[in-house]
């Protein structure tokens, strides 16, 4: 599940780091990172951007380097085509790694891709060529799950893994969150009324019950007396009756 | 035949066949539900059959007036090294006169279970009681041919509901030296329960069948109701944590854990899970389904119940109108 790929993550994400620490110049750091990007099981970046060493890249012709890193952390496809002039060219590994982080992305806004948000994003231009890559790159490697929707034509996300946070990003899930606790309190409340009206009906209920037991067995009794009564009376002439109609 | 008999005095003198220590043969046990269903089902029924026949006839059988009649059956699982796994059990008849189990039923019952489950041996034997008994020793000699080390599963069928364990023990049999002579005596030992899914599912049907005072349909829902308040219960007390550690991070208490982070995210992304249009339209059409069965049902109660009302006016109302034979219209 979620635990999986993160898990997967955590040793890549200490060894990298490890490594990272280890160097000290420049040239290596930057190749350090472009290894780093080009890893087919590494998603998240943060960790090798806090890194101190990191940003002593930020001022040396290996700018672009840590530039890359932070493209890679909290950007898209689009933000690198748009910004291809000052970025360094990328590996095909490392395209489609960012073509996996950009479905993560758009997986974050809505749960329903339609196929040609994804086309123009992932710059891909058949539907075939689109499947393809999201069933072997992002299915398969766990990153996300879900339904493709072939008559529709979109994908329905079930999950699709975190990626590295800003940090107003942070502030927006707490308020999910809190959201969140709040429908899921005034749930349990309505529950627990309906659980009091549950049992108040079953009591009116019952009540209801007994009374019209008691009013039948009153209605029982009464005619009884009233039959007794009758039968006193009208015992000689009954009988006559009777034996009147066997005869017949 | 005076040998046995002497060996059989011997374990039937008044030393106990018990111990109470615990075994210190090192055998884990394993027991699964299925078996604990089948004992006590076997019981019950040997019981309700009891009761049936004992109605009928004269109630003078002193026997089943105070105890229930005890029932025997063998356990069957499988044994690696150490570990004793009980899965399944099946009934045997036990010979009141000879206080013997009926082997040739026993052989042709292991043979048919072991075309079914080939790698099920007779582990053991199971009994009804409160305690252990002193004929239950040669009964299990008996087994000892079978398996060399045979293992006793005591079920007590008296309820007490004061008591929170399963009313089961698991004995073996292991050679003590008492007073001199080695004896065979039965010593407890522990085991855990151990479920398969299967198990899992009809024993949680079953705890759910009846609820604890015996419900007409208003609290039915309630336990259903109930249940699903706690389940919201945990799931809210937990995504209060969550939130609280975010909050935490945020205003710098706790150091940032990036990877926690993110999972975090991924969870907060899964959350509008019941906005999309097919959701709705499932949702609206199994609710339109309920109620209109409801509206049927309800339909058909109101037409059986003006039937009968009906029925009653014309008896009642009948008479001016029959024949002239005053009460005699009952024919």
């Amino acid at each position: 599940m979620a635990m999986d790929a993160e898990r997967r993550q955590a040793e890549l994400i200490a060894q990298f780091s490890a490594q990272a620490a280890a160097l000290s110049s420049a040239p290596q750091l930057a190749a350090l990172v472009l290894e780093a990007t080009s890893h087919p099981a590494l998603f998240a970046f943060s960790e090798l951007l806090t890194l101190p060493a990191l940003s002593k890249l930020a001022g040396t012709q290996y700018a672009s380097s840590l530039d890359l890193l932070r493209l890679f952390a909290y950007g898209t496809l689009k933000d690198y085509k748009s910004n291809s002039g000052s970025l360094p060219a990328l590996l095909p590994d490392q395209v489609r790694k960012l073509k996996q982080l950009s479905v993560l992305t758009l997986a974050e806004s809505t749960k329903i891709l339609p196929y040609d948000q994804l086309m123009q994003e992932l710059d891909v231009s058949n539907v075939r060529e689109l499947e393809d890559f999201l069933i072997n790159e992002c299915m398969y490697s766990g990153i996300v799950r879900g339904k493709l929707d072939q008559m529709r034509r979109c994908f329905e996300v079930q999950f699709a893994a975190g990626r590295d946070l800003t940090p107003d990003q942070l502030t927006n899930m707490i308020e999910t969150l809190s959201d969140w606790l709040g429908t899921s309190d005034s749930l349990l409340h309505q529950i627990q009324e309906k659980i009091k009206w549950a049992d108040t009906m079953s009591e009116v209920n019952k009540k209801h019950q007994k009374e019209f037991e008691d009013r039948v067995e009153e209605a029982k009794k009464s005619i009884k007396k009233l039959n007794n009564l009758s039968r006193q009376t009208s015992t000689y002439g009954g009988m006559t009756t009777f034996s009147l109609n066997l005869e017949e | 035949m005076s040998a046995p008999s002497d060996a059989a005095a011997a374990v039937d003198t008044p030393a106990p066949t018990t111990a109470a220590a615990a075994s210190s043969g090192g055998f884990t046990f394993k027991l699964h539900p299925l078996v604990i269903v089948n004992v006590s089902d076997h019981h019950t029924r040997v019981k309700a059959q009891a009761a049936c026949s004992g109605d009928s006839s004269s109630s003078s059988s002193g026997a089943g007036a105070g105890q229930p009649p005890r029932v025997f059956g063998c356990v069957i699982g499988v044994q690696r090294g150490r570990t004793v796994e009980i899965f399944n059990s099946f009934e045997l008849v036990l010979d009141p006169v000879s206080g013997t189990l009926d082997r040739a039923f026993l052989e042709k019952k292991q043979e048919l279970y072991k075309k079914v489950f080939p790698d099920f041996y007779v582990l053991g034997w199971y009994s009804t009681g409160s305690d252990v008994h002193d004929t239950d020793m040669q009964i299990h000699k008996a087994l000892m041919d079978v398996n060399e080390s045979p293992v006793y599963l005591l079920l007590n069928p008296t309820i007490n509901l004061s008591q929170k364990d399963l009313p089961l023990t698991i004995y073996e049999s292991e050679l003590h030296v008492i007073d001199g002579s080695p004896q065979l005596i039965f010593v407890r030992s522990n085991y855990t329960i151990e479920t398969v899914e299967a198990e899992r599912i009809s024993v949680d049907h079953v705890a759910h069948l009846k609820p604890s005072d015996g419900g007409s349909a208003a609290t039915q829902l309630a336990a259903h109701l109930t249940g699903i308040h706690s389940a919201i219960k945990m799931l809210n007390s937990r995504v209060r944590v969550i939130h609280q550690y975010l909050v935490a991070m945020q205003k710098g208490d706790i150091p940032v854990d990036n990877s926690l982070l993110r999972q975090v995210s991924s969870l907060v992304r899964r959350l509008p899970a019941m906005e999309s249009q097919k959701f709705q339209d499932d949702f609206l059409m199994e609710y339109n389904d309920t109620l209109l069965m409801t509206y049927l049902a309800m339909f058909t109660n109101c037409s059986s119940t003006m039937n009968e009302l009906v029925e009653k006016i014309n008896t009642s109302y009948e008479r001016p109108t029959a024949r002239r034979g005053g009460r005699g219209a009952f024919m």
